[in-house]
């Protein structure tokens, strides 16, 4: 111990130390010197022989090449920049993933001990959902210990605002929600947990930053004022401050106390049904208690639930606990993705890499002069290898610096973009500048190697180590121009394919008669009065019924097995009209009557997978202990999977009792943004207390669309820029190779060869490299695309028109880029190059 | 000189008194009726790391030319490790002797 203290009083105070040493050994050759004894030794080596006892001489050749290396790099400004850009775009684009990742995964919440939140979610080995019913959340809450506190948020469609044509976004939560995330308000006060359990309170509101913004004028006085919701009364008490961060990442306009869900949703028993999935659950685990205790406290009283409502908890169910404080709770598949977009980006700092160290070994030669000087002189290889790694180092360290400034503006510009709460920023946090100081030298590793390897061996006559660089860019850029040309593709596919129905003119009106209290019977008269009231509107050409219309908030899927392969299935329930109103042919067979039970209209993609060869119609299609008749087959639509290509739809036909959830689907002759104004007066004429939600199914399928287009957009960009970096790259080494062999070019044209056996013989030695780069990118590539399947919509990710495109892309690059050295080349004055030295 | 063997001379050296370095090769030199000369290219880097790992420490004094220069001498440490270092050259000495004369 003592002894590294003494070791860092002799980093310390070096200039003192040195000079004791120094008046020692003086005084020592005086002394020898008046006995007559003179020893002429190298003064200067020994002092540095004894400092080397000392134990820092590694830092001191440190400093030294760092010094030279940036007095070199200083020297040859255009290769710097070069190298520096290249570095930054390859670290900048792994830098700005790895942010966006941070931000949405890894970063806490600012928010007070976000390690013990958690989200909590109903989960089985064949199941998933993630909204509990709130009775089942309380149930939780009042027995679990190892909980000491649940908060609990029920979505709802859209509020109307005090007679707004366009309703505003808005969620109940339960009253410790902003309590226990420690939110302070802009203005007024947030939810008291005191105040706001009480179910008789006074209804109260509050308004978030952007809403009062927006809609309030910013105007300080709305704190205690009334506005109306939906028509009903609530006094406003705060405004949630600027950068507020909620659980789970959504950010509603109004936020309401849950335990006034009934007064604003007349006649709503959600939050009493212990069968009726409403809320995402979240908690914080108690001090000291893990979140495995928790798992298992709760599982047991998961059993003890199932032993009270048996039907509404599933076999083999617990809860699973996720942490919760994070902008996104993490789903496996979504570490999927991230791993995807990982390697895409790794890759492009690949061809910068391989870049750079084609750059590198270009310079390797004009420095023989140099290295030749130096080992002469007696530098070790060793050590000039030492100082060659040092140099990439601090070349990398600067393209990290400029690839973190990159990575910067990239994202700001990105987050002003998309909608992201405002406690998220781009500035880097420890995580990210550790993961860039990583990245670096990484890179450094991977371009620097090389080069210094070969000047330390002064082998720099072998082509083998330009022959691999070239390789090595043609594979990654191969890899990364096929991903981008499969996701546009598939962009395109989105962007033209029918998906089955006529979303065009179609409006979903969601009147929620279940939510407000409907009995089956009374929802089966207002429908029937609501849909006799629209066919009379001369903007409606067609009405049906349909339980989960198109791009809803909610989806059903089940799996069956056929002929040993698993199949998803979506099912619906629907009316009669249902094919009619949405556009979506009858192949076979016919619709449903009304009142039809024991039938089931199946897609044509079902029942060619159910029943190949043979006519559906008359089957039987088996649902547990139940079996249906087939009475029509239609065309498939994916009404409920709008990306997944191979889905297969049913249809059963909507009974009395399944009234209360149904949805009405409404096509307009034409425009259908005319028509909800005129849906709400006909729905506030027949029950004033309903707010239906109405949306537009064309508008819905366009922003689906355009996610899709965003994501194929960048990575086309991305997958260009990694392109044209290698394109350059190779323009370097060819030309780097041409200007080698100058002389031999001249040589031979002047002896009478064609240009064309000229250029075969310049180009000869990166044919090879070429080809099996190719090969082995394109490998590469239709094994990595196998993960994207499920974002590609459609389009066989073995698809030959992308991987012909992209190929011939890249060949053309590749062409261009070792043609242009060598037809500059070619141009030569014979005779001044045959003259000069 | 075997090498490892300075450190425990230079100990061995300073057990009596402080000396400065070029003392202390004297009497190397001396003690061993001249058969050892050590030399500066090797004493001063052994004084260094003597001195940090905390074996010796040095302190300004006058020498007997009139002159400023620095006296080493042992720490409590020092002491010890003299102490160490005797018995196990002592041993091995022995073994190797052993071996020497019956082998």
């Amino acid at each position: 111990m003592g002894e590294i203290f003494r070791r860092i009083r002799y980093l310390l105070h070096r200039r003192r130390f040195d000079k004791e040493l120094e008046s020692d050994m003086e005084f020592h050759r005086e002394m020898a010197a008046r006995e007559g004894r003179n020893n002429f030794g190298n003064t200067l080596r020994m002092r540095e022989q004894a400092r080397e006892a000392w134990g820092w001489t590694w830092l001191d050749r440190l400093v030294q090449d760092l010094r030279y290396a940036a007095r070199t790099l200083g020297r040859s400004p255009g290769f710097t920049l070069t190298a520096v850009l290249v570095l930054a775009i390859g670290i900048g684009v792994n830098v700005a993933g790895f942010s966006l990742f941070n931000m949405v995964a890894l970063k806490p919440l600012p928010v007070p001990d976000p390690g013990s939140l958690v989200r909590l979610e109903r989960r089985s080995p064949q199941s998933y959902t993630s909204e509990m019913p709130y009775a089942s959340a309380l149930f939780y809450r009042d027995h679990a210990k190892s909980l000491s506190a649940m908060m609990a948020v029920l979505g709802v469609p859209p509020m109307e605002i005090d007679g707004d044509l366009q309703p505003t976004s808005a969620s109940f939560a339960t009253a410790n929600y902003f309590a226990e995330l420690g939110t302070r308000a802009a203005y007024g006060r947030m939810f008291e947990p005191a105040r706001e359990d009480d179910a008789s309170a006074a209804p109260v509101a509050v308004l978030s930053y952007s809403l009062w913004q927006r809609r309030f004028g910013a105007d300080p006085s709305v704190v205690g004022r009334t506005i109306h919701l939906n028509g009903k009364p609530a006094t406003v008490i705060g405004v949630t401050p600027y950068d507020f961060a909620t659980l789970g990442g959504q950010h509603p306009d109004i936020w309401l106390p849950i335990a006034q869900q009934p007064y604003f949703v007349e006649g709503s028993k959600v939050l009493t049904n212990p069968s009726a999935g409403s809320v995402r659950m979240w908690g914080r685990l108690a001090p000291g208690v893990s979140p495995k205790m928790a798992a298992q406290e709760l599982l047991a009283l998961t059993n003890e639930l199932r032993r009270q409502h048996p039907k509404d908890i599933w076999n083999n169910e617990y809860i699973d606990i996720k942490p919760g404080a994070h902008l996104q709770v993490m789903q496996p598949e979504m570490y999927r993705v991230a791993a995807m977009v990982a390697v895409l980006t790794l890759l492009i700092l690949a061809v910068a890499c391989a870049n750079l160290g084609g750059l590198l070994l270009a310079r390797a030669v004009t420095r023989e002069h140099e290295m030749g000087i130096r080992i002469a002189i007696g530098a070790s290889r060793g050590r000039i290898f030492r100082q060659l790694c040092t140099e990439s180092l601090l070349l990398a360290f600067l393209g990290a610096a400029a690839g973190l400034g990159l990575s910067y503006v990239v994202l700001r510009v990105a987050l002003s973009r998309l909608d992201t709460p405002k406690w998220v920023t781009a500035v880097p946090d420890w995580r990210v500048l550790l993961f860039t100081i990583g990245i670096s030298v990484v890179a450094a590793l991977f371009f620097g190697l090389t080069p210094a390897l070969q000047i330390a061996r002064q082998r720099q006559r072998k082509t083998i180590a330009r022959q691999v660089l070239i390789g090595a860019q043609v594979a990654a850029s191969c890899v990364l121009l096929i991903v981008a040309g499969l996701l546009v593709r598939a962009s395109l596919h989105a962007l033209y394919t029918d998906p089955g129905f006529g979303y065009e003119q179609l409006l979903s009106v969601d009147p929620q008669l279940g939510q407000h209290g409907y009995t089956p019977a009374d929802a089966q008269a207002f429908l029937a009065q609501m849909q006799s009231r629209l066919l009379a509107v001369p903007g409606v050409k067609s009405v049906s019924l349909v339980e989960m219309p198109p791009l809803g908030h909610i989806v059903d899927r089940m799996t069956t097995e056929i002929d040993g392969h698993s199949v998803a299935i979506y099912p619906n329930w629907v009316d009669s009209g249902f094919f009619r109103t949405m556009g979506i042919p009858l192949v076979l067979g016919r619709s449903f009557y009304a009142g039809e039970k024991n039938a089931v209209i199946v897609s044509q993609s079902l029942a060619r997978k159910q029943w190949p060869g043979q006519n559906p119609i008359g089957q039987k299609f088996k649902n547990g202990d139940d079996s249906f008749l087939v009475v029509g087959v239609a065309g498939n639509a994916r009404v409920n999977a709008i990306n997944d290509d191979d889905a297969v739809e049913l249809y059963w036909p909507a009974q009395t009792a399944d009234m209360a959830d149904m949805v009405v689907m409404v096509k307009a002759a034409d425009e259908p943004g005319t028509l909800p104004p005129i849906v709400k007066s006909i729905s506030a004429s027949l029950d004033p207390k309903l707010f239906p939600e109405t949306r537009q199914i064309k508008l819905l399928y366009h922003d689906n669309v355009l996610g899709v287009e965003r994501v194929a957009m960048a990575v086309s960009l991305i997958g260009f820029v990694a392109v044209m970096v290698a394109g350059v790259g190779i323009i370097g080494l060819v030309s780097f190779s041409v200007s080698q062999r100058l002389k031999e070019i001249a040589i031979r044209l002047a002896l009478g060869a064609k240009k064309i056996q000229v250029l075969a013989a310049v180009l000869r030695q990166f044919a090879w490299p070429i080809v099996i780069g190719m090969v082995v990118g394109t490998g590469i590539a239709a094994a990595a695309s196998k993960v994207l399947r499920k974002a590609l919509y459609g389009v066989d990710n073995l698809d030959p028109l992308s991987y012909a495109a992209a190929i011939l892309v890249l060949l053309a690059i590749v062409g261009l880029a070792a043609l242009l050295p060598t037809r500059r080349a070619l141009r030569l004055d014979l005779a001044k190059t045959l003259h000069y030295e | 000189m075997p090498s490892g063997a300075l450190p425990m001379l230079i100990l061995r050296v300073l057990q009596t008194r402080s000396l400065h370095g070029y003392a202390i090769a004297q009497r190397i030199h001396l003690l061993s009726s001249e058969v050892l000369a050590v030399e500066e290219g090797l004493l001063y880097p052994t004084l260094q790391k003597m001195l940090v790992k905390g074996w010796v420490t040095a302190e300004w004094g006058i020498s007997e030319t009139n002159r400023k220069v620095r006296f080493y001498s042992l720490t409590p440490e020092g002491r010890n490790c003299l102490k160490t270092e005797l018995s196990d050259y002592g041993r091995v000495t022995q073994a190797i002797q052993d071996i020497l004369r019956t082998a």
